[in-house]
């Protein structure tokens, strides 16, 4: 194993160098930064185009000038060496700093987005593999080809206006007529019916289910005039945190036997009333102190599992864990929406926002800019989210596809397990490796593929400094952005790698 | 619906096509003396005495379809077997002729799409009918299947141990430790050295022969009561086949079970089983005790495929008569028998009318052949397929 | 994908066993192509949008049908407003006729229909451009690394993983920034210069998978010739995959050249595309949806005809419901 890492970081290193020098040529040949200061004939412009001259060694032989710039950017990959030089811009910026705080966006960016396309494609595509050829399948298999097909650029746009204008302006005057609440709820209830399948009478049992808790709880919290004034409260956040020990359950051990809901059930019961003593640490705390709750919490969910778990220990201790997580993300948004009130005042109404990072001028503490981050983060990620999702859920639906063909997967199901264990322990065991390693290749290609969301919602993130840098004929910080993203591309080629052999002992081992 | 156990799992077989009465319950007749000790004298050599227990095991006019692109797949039509306590029967057909197929329709892992019509119960509950979790519970408990191709069979990323030990775990809760425990001890009874350190291998790290072995550890890990094995050598080489077949059958008779043996393999069949059913074409064209089978031939098909084995001990030149042609596609089935166009027998009244399974002269054996009598005169059926194949 | 009849003693020499194979597989792939309903419709509206494209603003010197150019300037009509009508008359509309300029006007009075159908037409011909030349590079480069093995693969490969680690839209970008002042045609052929890596890979995978198959050492071991193995034997038998791979990257191609002209640095006036239409006119949204609308729908409509295109290819080549296990 160690010896297979040691290889692929000596092909990385490799690949690595070849790939910036061809950037590094490209970029050098791509336009001349003195174009434009040539063509001037204003006085003093010999003395200006000296100094450009000098600042961008524009003197020196390109593969010269590379090797001079890879000795400073080495330096950045160097740890705790502290001094990176990536050279200057055509301005005179230091392009190192410039490059961190765009890193810092582009990365928040990236992350909200891939995490949330991740999850929702890979479940998306497990419930379309297990309900192959459903009307749910059908229709998310269209919607995934839509999306592949949609050029970000133009979908961006469209999400501006027609989420960001309209659902601010809704938001004005937030309710929900009785249509709306009906036709949200048809959608809701084909969905779960589908979800849920079997025979005729389950999928219109979970139809109408599904359709009057939708179209009612809209219709509740419009009426109530919640959507003006959003919030979940104690127990909107014990409601969740049960929901989830019984869900998670559900998927992770079943009922025939008690033990891990009882310890799913105490962890959500901890988290409860966690969340009620905790008040005062929680109404304004440091980003350090949540996180510190957060392994808090973990801890206290490994207890409980192991305390009750008994035959089912391991079980028991991952359903609590994971029960712990989704409460504390429910109480990080519940107390995220006390600031909403007084943030709607600030933005004057127009809460989901179309451009830059955050709202100028606006401090509302931890949980009012966290909201602020929220809001600004919602269009982009959407924008990134639909697009890549799309890629997740199909190959997620074909290799499991595939993984449940397999003959161990008849052996499992020959041996009677339950089809709950054939597809959590056999089928998506395997079927999720291949979709792990994709996930990895995929990360580095975000970063290229942000350039465009952040060019149209103004996020000044690499992909932003990219695009100006090519169009001023900048090329330090163009050569800054493909260092970046050819360090995350070997980076996670080979976890990738690393990943796949972990994952698949017949590569580890073999 | 539990029949009082009978001495004759022979006979459960006899005329299909008699109408009105239940043709598998007219099976009480006395079994002949000749085919007794045809039996004993057969299974003798392994070390096992009289079989024909409880009925166990009871497949009745199964049929399944797939539907598909292209049409729908006749896989299986209408077969039906009984498997009694301690008994051996054997399955033997070409491939494609829905020996799998049927198996699985019994262990209820076709794939959704399959249309199953029939009735599969077993100690006389219709398994068809049960809710799936009462299935299930049957499934690895009752009846365990052993696959085709161990290479496959096993999953890669989990190992041996914990597959073993999950069979037990999906039917009894107790600790890891414990059904860890009974996992060493099935690989132990399945001959693999060492198998408390085996346990902690992975599937990659076994060779074949110990990978079949392990599946029959994984089938017999809860004292099943029907194992139905489906091909369970053909992955192997010659002397690793012996081998596994020699331990199945050790095993089989230390937990009391009855197997099912599906295989290509008439050798395998001649030296393991009680009883044979052959199938072709989705149905069972021949079923009977297996020296019947052998030296009392009643359908050509059988025959052919008896010819197309080589022989030591026959009395001719030795030479192979393989069945000229292919089985007939299941989706456009020829008119009348099946096995018409590839049949060196066939006359018209063959590829008008579809035989039924006919009683024969001799007891307890069925053939669907018009022509059955024909290769009763005969006093080698085989030789019915030289002409043709010694001529080309 | 092996084909058992291959190996069927007596089908005769070895060039006619191939030809009785391609011919009875071509069928089968040709029928559940034409069974793919959303395959064949979208292989329909495709055709439509190119023979559209190109006969109404014609090909080069050929004149098309449309009685507007896409550069003259005009005056204004009705704030440019789209003439086009669907709604019939009976229902409440307008009747059905396009009028005269059913896409709208720009805010110069250029005819929008012929402006969308010009970009159309260039947008495809750069998609086709590069769908084929970067699957020939692709195919190419990936047959001899999975062919010859040895250093030919190595060094195939370890190019392949450089050009792989350079984010496909930025680094044609910094080329085709130049590349586009040449005109549309050299930035197709830049675009393709970067976007063979993927199926280079699949290619080289099914190479090395299929050079290892009894037919192929066979023909290797009765002296056959390296290119006529690839050609007779190998070829073939990836035909499927290449083809699936070369129509997606088809669409692929048209949203990369317009996402780049969006940018700004593909098509450069005076030639357009459909990019080129939906960055030049997306600050007219609020006062002009329809400039912005139509470019894009016409992208949408042929990335997402063409993927549906290359998903029925793909299961006509490679059928799992049709698989069978025994
Ligand atoms: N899921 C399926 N869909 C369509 N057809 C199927 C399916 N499963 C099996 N079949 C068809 O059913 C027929 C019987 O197959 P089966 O696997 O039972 O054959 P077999 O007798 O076990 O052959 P072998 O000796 O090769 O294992 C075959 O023609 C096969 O093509
Ligand atoms: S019925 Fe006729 S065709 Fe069929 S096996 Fe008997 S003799 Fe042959
Ligand atoms: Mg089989």
């Amino acid at each position: 194993m160690l010896a297979f890492i040691v290889r692929r970081v000596i092909a990385a290193f490799g690949i690595l160098l070849a790939g910036t020098f061809i950037a590094y040529v490209l970029v050098a040949l791509s336009g001349d930064p003195l174009a434009q200061l040539r063509q001037s004939n204003e006085p003093g412009i010999e003395d200006r185009i000296a100094n450009m001259t000098e600042r961008l060694d524009l003197d020196t032989p390109v593969p010269l000038r590379y090797l001079k710039w890879l000795g400073g950017a080495a330096q950045c990959v160097v740890p705790f060496v502290g001094t990176c030089d990536l050279g200057q811009s055509v301005r005179g910026q230091d392009v190192s700093a410039l490059l961190a705080d765009a890193m810092v966006a582009t990365l928040q960016l990236i992350t909200v987005a891939t995490v949330t396309a991740v999850i929702i494609g890979v479940l998306v595509g497990i419930v379309t593999a297990l309900r192959q050829y459903t009307r749910l399948d059908y229709s998310a298999t269209f919607a995934s080809f839509v999306f592949v097909s949609l050029p970000i650029f133009w979908f961006a746009v469209l999400l501006k206006q027609y989420i960001a204008i309209d659902l601010n302006d809704w938001l004005a005057d937030p309710t929900v007529s009785l249509p709306a609440a009906a036709i949200v709820g048809v959608i809701s209830g084909l969905i779960w019916g589908s979800i849920v399948g079997g025979d005729r009478r389950r999928v219109l049992t979970s139809f109408a289910v599904a359709f009057v808790a939708t179209g009612g709880a809209l219709l509740l919290l419009s009426a109530s005039g919640w959507f003006r004034s959003p919030g979940l409260g104690p127990v909107v956040v014990g409601v969740v945190g049960v929901a989830a020990a019984v869900g998670l359950t559900a998927v992770v051990a079943g009922f025939r036997y008690r033990n891990v809901l009882y310890a799913a059930l105490a962890t959500a019961g901890a988290g409860i009333v966690a969340n009620l003593a905790f008040d005062p640490l929680l109404t304004d705390p440091t980003w350090g102190t949540l996180f510190l709750l957060l392994l808090l919490a973990v801890a206290v969910a490994v207890g409980i599992g192991y305390a009750i778990g008994g035959l089912q220990r391991r079980q028991a201790i991952s359903t609590s864990v994971w029960v712990a997580v989704i409460m504390a993300f429910t109480i990080t948004a519940d107390r995220m929406l006390t600031a909403w009130d007084n943030y709607y005042e600030f933005v004057g109404g127009r809460v989901v926002a179309t451009f830059g990072a955050r709202t100028p001028n606006y401090d509302g503490g931890t949980w009012g800019n966290l909201l602020d981050t929220v809001t600004h983060l919602a269009l982009p990620t959407l924008a990134l989210m639909l697009v890549s999702l799309a890629t997740y859920s199909r190959y997620t639906r074909a290799s499991m596809l595939e993984v449940m063909n397999q003959d161990y997967v008849r052996t499992a199901r020959s041996k009677g397990l339950t089809d709950r264990t054939v597809i959590v322990r056999h089928a998506l065991r395997n079927g999720l490796i291949p979709v792990t390693t994709l996930v990895a290749f995929d990360l580095a290609g975000l970063i290229g593929g942000a350039v465009i969301t952040e060019t149209v919602f103004g996020w000044q993130g690499m992909g932003f400094m990219f695009v100006e840098a090519l169009r001023n004929t900048d090329p330090n910080p163009a050569m800054a952005f493909f260092l970046v993203t050819g360090i995350v591309a070997v980076l996670f080629n080979m976890l990738a790698d690393i990943a796949y052999a972990y994952l698949d002992p017949r590569i580890r081992l073999g | 619906m539990t029949k009082p156990s009978s001495d004759d799992p022979f006979v459960d077989h006899r005329s299909m096509g008699a109408a009105g009465s239940d043709p598998l319950d007219v099976g009480a007749a006395e079994p002949t003396e000749q085919v007794k000790s045809a039996t004993q004298a057969h299974v003798g050599h392994l070390g096992r005495s009289a079989v024909g227990g409880e009925e166990l095991l009871r497949v009745d006019d199964l049929s399944v379809e797939f539907p598909t692109d292209d049409g729908v797949v006749h896989a299986v039509r209408g077969v039906s077997y009984a498997l009694h306590a301690g008994e051996v029967l054997g399955i033997v057909g070409e491939s494609g002729s829905g020996k799998s197929v049927s198996s699985m329709a019994v262990m209820g892992l076709l794939p959704r799409s399959a249309r199953i019509s029939g009735d599969v119960s077993f100690r006389g509950e219709d398994v068809l009918s049960m809710p799936p979790a009462v299935q299930r519970s049957l499934r690895g408990r009752k009846i365990a299947m052993i696959f085709q191709d161990p290479m496959t069979a096993m999953n890669p990323v989990h190992t041996v141990g914990d597959q073993l030990a999950e069979a037990v775990l999906s039917h009894e809760l107790m600790p890891r430790k414990k059904a860890l425990a009974r996992a060493e001890e099935a690989l132990g009874m399945v001959g693999i050295p060492q198998p408390k350190t085996r346990l902690r291998n992975y599937p990659h790290e076994f060779s074949g022969g110990m990978r079949q072995r392990a599946m029959i550890a994984m089938a017999i890990i809860n004292d099943p009561d029907v194992i139905i094995a489906d091909e369970p050598t053909t992955a192997l080489d010659v002397t690793v086949q012996a081998q596994i077949l020699e331990k199945l059958v050790e095993v089989k008779d230390a937990i009391g079970a009855a197997i099912v043996l599906i295989t290509h393999d008439l050798g395998v069949v001649a030296g393991m089983t009680h009883r044979v059913l052959v199938m072709y074409a989705g149905r069972a064209v021949e079923v009977g005790e297996t020296d019947d089978i052998f030296y009392r031939t009643r359908m050509p098909y059988t025959a052919g495929l008896l010819g197309s084995i080589p022989s030591l001990d026959s009395d001719d030149d030795g030479r192979l008569r393989p069945i000229h042609g292919t089985p007939p596609s299941l989706i456009h089935l020829p008119a009348g028998c099946p096995f018409s166009p590839r049949c060196p027998l066939a006359t018209d009244l063959c590829r008008q009318t579809e035989p039924e399974l006919f009683d024969t002269d001799v007891t307890g054996h069925v053939a669907a052949c018009h022509h059955w009598r024909r290769l009763a005169e005969a006093d080698d059926p085989t030789t019915f397929f030289r002409s043709e194949s010694e001529a080309s | 994908m092996s084909t058992p009849d291959q190996q069927r003693p007596g089908a005769g020499d070895e060039d006619q066993g191939i030809a009785v194979v391609a011919r009875t597989q071509g069928q089968l792939v040709r029928r559940r192509f034409f069974r793919h309903r959303l395959a064949m419709i979208s292989l329909v509206v495709f055709v439509a949008i190119l023979v559209l494209s190109f006969s109404s603003t014609g090909i080069g010197p050929i004149p098309g049908w449309w009685k507007h150019d896409y550069t003259t300037i005009g005056t204004v009509v009705d704030g440019g407003r789209p003439t086009l009508s669907v709604v019939p008359g009976f229902l409440g509309g307008d009747g059905i006729h396009l009028g005269e300029h059913p896409f709208g006007q720009d805010n110069k009075g250029i005819d929008y229909f012929a402006l969308t159908m010009r970009g159309t037409q260039i947008s495809l011909m750069i998609a086709f451009i590069v769908g084929g030349l970067g699957s020939f590079i692709g195919v190419l480069i990936g047959a001899a690394a999975g062919f010859f093995r040895g250093w030919t693969e190595t060094i195939l490969m370890r190019f392949t993983d450089v050009i792989i680690i350079m984010p496909l839209l930025a680094i044609v970008a910094v080329i085709a920034n130049q590349a586009g002042n040449a005109g549309p045609f050299w930035l197709a052929v830049v675009i393709a210069l970067f976007t063979w890596t993927g199926l280079a890979r699949i290619v080289r995978g099914e190479f090395l998978s299929l050079r290892e198959k009894e037919f192929v050492e066979a023909a290797r071991a009765a002296g056959t010739p390296a290119w006529r193995i690839i050609r007779k034997h190998i070829l073939p038998n990836t035909l499927g995959v290449i083809l699936v791979s070369a129509t997606l990257s088809l669409a692929g191609a048209v949203i990369l050249e317009t996402a780049l002209s969006f940018l700004g640095f593909g098509v450069k006036p005076p030639d357009t595309s459909l990019g080129r239409l939906v960055s030049v006119y997306q600050g007219a949204f609020v006062t002009r949806p329809w400039l912005f609308i139509w470019p894009g729908v016409f992208i949408v409509a042929i990335a997402l005809t063409v993927n549906f295109i290359g998903d029925g290819l793909r299961d006509a080549f490679d059928p799992r419901q049709n698989k069978v296990r025994s």
